[in-house]
């Protein structure tokens, strides 16, 4: 057993140290024409959506609010980036941090209010607000360029990108994982299975709840700028887009809820099923999408993770069955 | 039992307290309070309102009207958890225990929090805590449970566990919701002792609804009567449970068996 | 004043609309537990399909009722079978995702086999009756006429049929009804059945009046959603008296605040929703908050 998880430690170092050489690996004549921008392109993509995902699992998996909004925070970040490069002429990187900060105080803004709400409100308090969102960004042209959009000033360095979003996806991930070992990760693991327990406990589940929330928009803010810029031109519908706030929580559910590992994996499949089962063929992924969610709704909803035996996971069925559960029995015995 | 000195203030304390839901009343102008020292009993027929009294005097519930004061200070707008922090602590009806943990991440994550930022969180336990968490654990007869998940724990078992959660921030008031109800006859012994002793020997004070009418006998200094919402009456246990009104309001309840055969 | 009076003839005529729409978001919700995200999309099938038989035979958005109605009845009847059944009895959170997950299904199956362009649908009834400086859009006159019929008849259908009584049994107390002998399965099939061929009904109105487009459905959910948490769960006056609100507030604000198109009347049934779930915890109906211990 022992042995095994030192075998488990070893192979992610491993692949950790792979992934910060690969770029480098072009400087060696017989890699050169494997590395190409392409494959760094596509690994980058798939980083942003294991850090999305992790950053989501903060509060959804973790602290077990289901937030279907998550997006806009990715988009808080890419409208800042967008506009301060595009109209005031910044450089990349302070804009990184700006919109880090943005979408960590509107997430403070906005989780005083619907952190307070029960489980499905709270998830269609924050699919509203990201709705909201986007046709706030439409609406205020001046600022944002409306419909139109932004266009950025081009750069092209896959490099670049490709270690911003490795860096971030190894951060977060470790984040995870060492959060979960501190007693600030078990108080929100508290908050999920009874919060109304845990804030009698002593526990001020507003104060963390909000914490949990603005680290996870913060970090998606970051995403969000970093996504901006690579893809040199951004509006309100590409932005704040439909499926990728149904992505992020695709993922996380398949890989399971609240584990360390879960929403990497499930971001590598899902990364895999969009840009190289369906490539060409949108509709159909996220057709596939829709069904894939069904089912590991219905059928397992633990996820991969999950139904492995990672005991901190947990299905959604359990969360909001508690929920119910608590309704139902204090509805019985209520004086 | 102690003696209570009637010439001080209450530790807790509800003033005119009432709550409505959608309407009904399901308290009604109640004043309550418990001395510092007393181990107090809460008795009324179901639905009469004794889990809803404890919900607003421990913040978990707004009240409609009235106010709620603990140790002198007026809470009636606090936060639970501040008011964990000061010293209240309460088991709940429905027992609420993190059922996916283990006995041991239970009782550590109900350790006092008072005082303590987020950034001292960032912390694993530590071992002073694990500690007092094993003592109490042994001190409530399930230490061989410790690294059970609590979910498996037998219905009495989660019960001590709840009651060992209350007590690891070292509460000065304990309010005790059913804690022997579904629990067996030896069990329910060990409770009321390690409450008389707690009571005795560090001064905890406690107010406990119950149904078992002779361990409100055996336990309490006083009794506090509710029916229909409204405080019926209150006094020494003797007084209270031959008290003719109070006999009328439990008609058809079983003032002399023992309930709570089983050990689910 | 005139345009006072105009922005109170459009906001009425678009709450009527809501009210369509908003009733079987409504009483799923309320009789089955189940909060549908799919709801702007199966409206957004209703409106396609009229398109179809606008299109392709030539007929009448409001002939098409005829057709449309029955054929979602049948669609939403199979849904309910196949999917829904599995969600009823089980946590909120669940019945979320999965009609999410449905809601992203039907809006790309539609845009994969119509493609994203929008489509139009044209009537005969087009034009405005004038009254001064008032104009009366006609198709939206219909629409409000068609609207007011349809809540006539699932106001009758529920307080005077079996099964209408049986719904409402079921919206009050499932266990209950249960007990009385309602088969509960059957009536969470009809009832299921019945909304959604309003929801597509609500589609067939609606489509005159905009763009016909996969992706129109999400708009019209989070509307139904503001409503019927501002008016109350099952409550039917409750959420006509809140679909007209709506209607009227959108109308005012795209009127008096420039530049703001159908963008803000999102917004604000978003700012409305939030508002309400925030000040409101307990809940029109109770249980909102996370804190509540009830």
């Amino acid at each position: 057993m022992w042995k095994e998880y030192d075998l488990g430690r070893w192979g992610l170092g491993l692949l950790v140290v792979f992934l910060l050489v690969l770029p480098l690996l072009r400087f060696i004549a017989p890699a050169s024409r494997l590395v190409t921008n392409s494959l760094l392109f596509s690994l980058t993509q798939m980083l942003m959506l294991v850090t999305l995902a992790s950053n989501w699992n903060l509060v959804g998996g973790l602290a077990g609010y289901v937030d279907f909004g998550h997006a806009a925070f990715f988009g808080l970040g890419a409208y800042s980036t967008g506009i301060l490069m595009s109209k005031a002429g910044w450089p990349f990187l302070p804009t990184l941090v700006v919109g880090a900060v943005v979408a960590a105080f509107f997430a403070v803004l906005i989780g005083r209010a619907t952190l307070h709400l029960k489980g499905p409100y709270f998830s269609i308090a924050m699919l509203g607000t990201f709705v909201a969102l986007r046709e706030i960004m439409r609406v205020t042209r001046f600022v944002t360029g409306g419909g139109p959009g932004l266009t950025l000033p081009p750069y092209l360095n896959r490099p670049l990108f490709y270690y911003i979003s490795l860096a971030q996806a190894i951060i977060v991930v470790a984040f995870i994982w060492w959060i979960r070992r501190t007693e600030f990760g078990a108080t929100l693991v508290a908050i999920r299975e009874d919060e109304v327990g845990a804030e009698m406990r002593g526990i001020n589940t507003t104060l963390h709840k909000i914490t949990a929330f603005s680290l996870a928009a913060f970090s998606s803010g970051i995403v969000g700028a970093s996504w901006a810029y690579q893809n040199t031109y951004i509006n309100p519908d590409i932005v704040f887009l439909d499926s990728r706030t149904a992505e992020i929580v695709m993922m996380t559910m398949l890989g399971g809820l609240g584990t360390v590992a879960g929403p990497v994996i499930g971001a590598v499949i899902v990364y895999w099923l969009r840009d190289i089962v369906w490539a060409n063929f949108l509709q159909f992924h996220l057709i596939v999408e829709g069904a894939l969610l069904i089912i590991i709704v219905l059928f397992v909803p633990e996820g991969i993770m999950g139904t492995l035996g990672d005991r901190s996971g947990t299905s959604l069925g359990r969360l909001w069955g508690r929920w119910l559960s608590e309704t139902h029995e204090e509805a019985e015995v209520r004086p | 039992m102690t003696q209570n000195n009637r010439n001080q203030q209450p530790l807790l304390e509800g003033r005119n307290v009432s709550k409505y839901f959608d309407g009904l009343a399901a308290l009604s102008q109640v004043d309550f309070a418990v001395y510092p020292g007393e181990v107090m009993g809460l008795i009324g027929p179901n639905g009469s309102g004794k889990t809803t009294l404890f919900d607003c005097l421990s913040r978990v519930q707004d009240v409609s009207q009235g106010q709620v004061f603990f140790k002198g200070v007026e809470i009636t707008r606090k936060k639970p958890y501040q008011v964990a922090h000061m010293g209240l602590a309460r088991t709940f009806q429905m027992i609420r225990v993190y059922r996916k943990l283990t006995v041991l991440e239970n009782m550590l994550l109900s350790r006092q929090w008072r005082g303590e930022g987020l950034l001292k969180q960032l912390r694993p336990s530590q071992p002073r805590t694990e500690a007092r968490a094993r003592e109490l654990i042994d001190f409530l007869t399930i230490g061989h449970l410790i690294q059970e998940t609590a979910g498996n724990l037998s219905w009495g078992q989660q019960r001590l566990l709840q009651i060992g959660m209350a007590l690891m921030p070292d509460p000065d008031l304990i309010l005790l919701d059913e804690a022997t109800s579904g629990v067996n006859p030896t069990l329910i012994e060990t409770i009321k002792e390690r409450i008389r002793r707690l009571n005795r020997e560090q001064g905890k004070t406690f107010v406990l609804i119950e149904h078992n009418i002779h361990s409100i006998a055996d336990l309490c200094s006083r009794v506090f009567v509710l029916s229909h919402g409204e405080k019926l009456t209150e006094g020494m246990p003797e007084t209270v449970i031959n008290d003719q009104a109070v006999i009328e309001t439990f008609f058809g309840a079983h003032v002399g068996d023992d309930e709570g055969d089983n050990d689910r | 004043m005139d345009q006072f009076l105009q922005a109170l003839i459009n906001g009425i005529m678009l709450g009527g609309l809501y009210a369509v729409m908003v009733l079987g978001f409504s009483i799923v919700w309320g009789a089955m537990g189940v909060i549908n995200l799919a709801h702007g999309e199966l409206l957004m099938v209703g409106a396609y399909l009229t398109w179809i038989m606008n299109r392709q035979f030539g007929w009448e958005p409001f002939a098409a009722l005829i057709v449309v109605m029955p054929v979602m009845f049948v669609v939403g009847y199979i849904l309910q079978r196949t999917l829904i059944n599995r969600i009823i009895e089980r946590p909120q959170l669940i019945s979320l995702l999965v009609t999410y997950a449905l809601s992203i299904i039907i809006a790309n199956a539609f845009k994969l086999f119509f493609t994203a362009t929008p489509r139009s649908v044209d009537t005969v009834l087009s034009g405005f009756w004038r009254y001064g400086n008032v104009t009366i859009p006609v198709v939206k006159t219909y629409d409000l006429i068609a609207a007011l019929i349809m809540m006539v008849g699932l106001y009758t259908f529920l307080q005077y049929t079996r099964l209408g009584k049986s719904i409402r049994a079921a919206a009050q107390n499932r266990e209950a009804a249960r007990i009385v002998g309602i088969e509960i399965s059957s009536v969470y099939a009809m009832t299921f059945a019945i909304c959604i061929a309003l929801t597509g009904a609500a589609g067939v109105l609606v489509s005159p009046t905009q763009p016909v487009w996969p992706f129109m459905g999400p708009p019209f959910t989070l509307k139904a959603f503001a409503i019927t948490t501002m008016s109350g769960l099952g409550s039917i006056p409750g959420a006509l008296l809140g679909s007209l609100l709506l209607g009227l507030v959108e109308v005012y604000v795209a009127t008096y605040v420039p530049g703001a198109g159908t963008s803000l009347g999102i917004v604000s049934s978003y700012i409305i929703l939030v508002v309400v779930l925030v000040t409101r915890p307990q809940g029109l109906f109770g249980g909102l908050t996370a804190m509540e211990v009830q």
